[in-house]
């Protein structure tokens, strides 16, 4: 508990706080911002040629958040990614490591309290973007419920949790920060083209939350696919930290 | 073409106004930092959204 705190009180320090909710405010609500002015962004660059007819595309609010997301999967993820890479390498790097676990404090204990510190900011990040972009929808292209930003706001939560999960693990596994990050972009990548590889028979890989999140808000239901991926994603993410707990015990 | 509502546009700018000064803050009272500090405060000011962000997450030294 006190590592927590210590914890809290380190990312407060070093102003993680301050700047990843607000990166995450401002890539969430990016989207919807300029797909609203897309027409005034046209003309005020020239407009288009003489005689074309260019039909804007009417976005659904279930679209447009989805934007969103898009935008917090590329973007988002690489900005989490360089916000993690340090937590433990840059530690150890520099030697504190070594100065907590002096004390008697157990190797599982350090590593769960920072990820738990790392996902409490990820999360509120999240909320507080996707409720900005939410705001916006709400008032320049339609009705979004509340309720639908929550079950966004925890299955899009799910694969964020799985993405610092990753990243806290290579950071048990190696010393440098930025080899961590790298390596867990990788990870990301590959996985990705191993979704798109074999979708037909990984149905319930975690790559796959975004797209039967917006399959929710279309049909307005919670289909299966959506709940066992949901469950793959937070097993996984948990033998992750499992894992890293027990290369951490191992390495040092 | 209807006017500009600027009142949507100001979150996102006051957004990048408190991720400058909260740079800048940090900048000021850190002593150390990667690189030379001048060139950070270049980087802050004048790379909009982005250079504050580098700052935060290459420019402050791991203690």
């Amino acid at each position: 508990m006190t590592l927590f705190k210590k914890e809290l009180l380190e990312n407060w320090r070093n102003k993680k706080w301050i700047w990843v909710p607000l990166v995450i405010i401002l890539l969430s609500i990016m989207d919807p911002i300029t797909s609203y002015y897309l027409p005034q962004i046209i003309d005020s660059v020239g407009g288009l040629p003489e005689g074309s007819t260019l039909e804007m595309p009417e976005f659904a609010p279930p679209e447009v958040i989805m934007m969103s997301l898009s935008q917090l999967s590329s973007l988002g993820v690489l900005v989490l990614v360089l916000m993690s890479m340090g937590t433990i390498a840059g530690e150890r790097k520099s030697g504190v490591t070594e100065l907590i676990l002096v004390k008697p404090v157990a190797y599982r204990n350090y590593i769960t309290a920072k990820w738990v510190s790392l996902l409490m900011l990820v999360w509120i990040s999240l909320f507080l973007g996707l409720l900005t972009s939410w705001y916006y929808i709400n008032l320049l292209f339609g009705d979004l419920s509340f309720v639908e930003l929550l079950q966004i706001t925890f299955f899009y939560g799910l694969w964020l949790t799985l993405v610092v999960s990753l990243s806290i693990f290579y950071n048990a596994l190696i010393k440098t920060p930025g080899l961590v990050a790298f390596l867990t972009i990788l990870t990301i990548m590959v996985m990705s083209l191993i979704n798109q590889v074999f979708n037909h028979v990984l149905e319930w890989f975690p790559n796959n939350l975004s797209s039967y999140i917006l399959d929710m808000l279309m049909t307005d239901q919670l289909s299966t696919d959506l709940i066992a991926t949901a469950c793959v994603t937070m097993i996984l993410s948990i033998a992750l930290v499992v894992a890293s707990i027990y290369t951490f015990r191992v390495k040092d | 073409m209807e006017a500009f509502n600027w009142g949507l546009i100001a979150p996102i700018l006051v957004i990048q106004g408190i991720l400058i000064i909260v740079a800048m803050i940090d900048l000021i009272r850190t002593d150390y930092t990667n690189g030379p500090k001048w060139l950070w405060v270049l980087i802050i000011i004048f790379v909009s959204t982005l250079g504050p962000i580098l700052y935060f997450v290459l420019g402050r030294r791991q203690r």
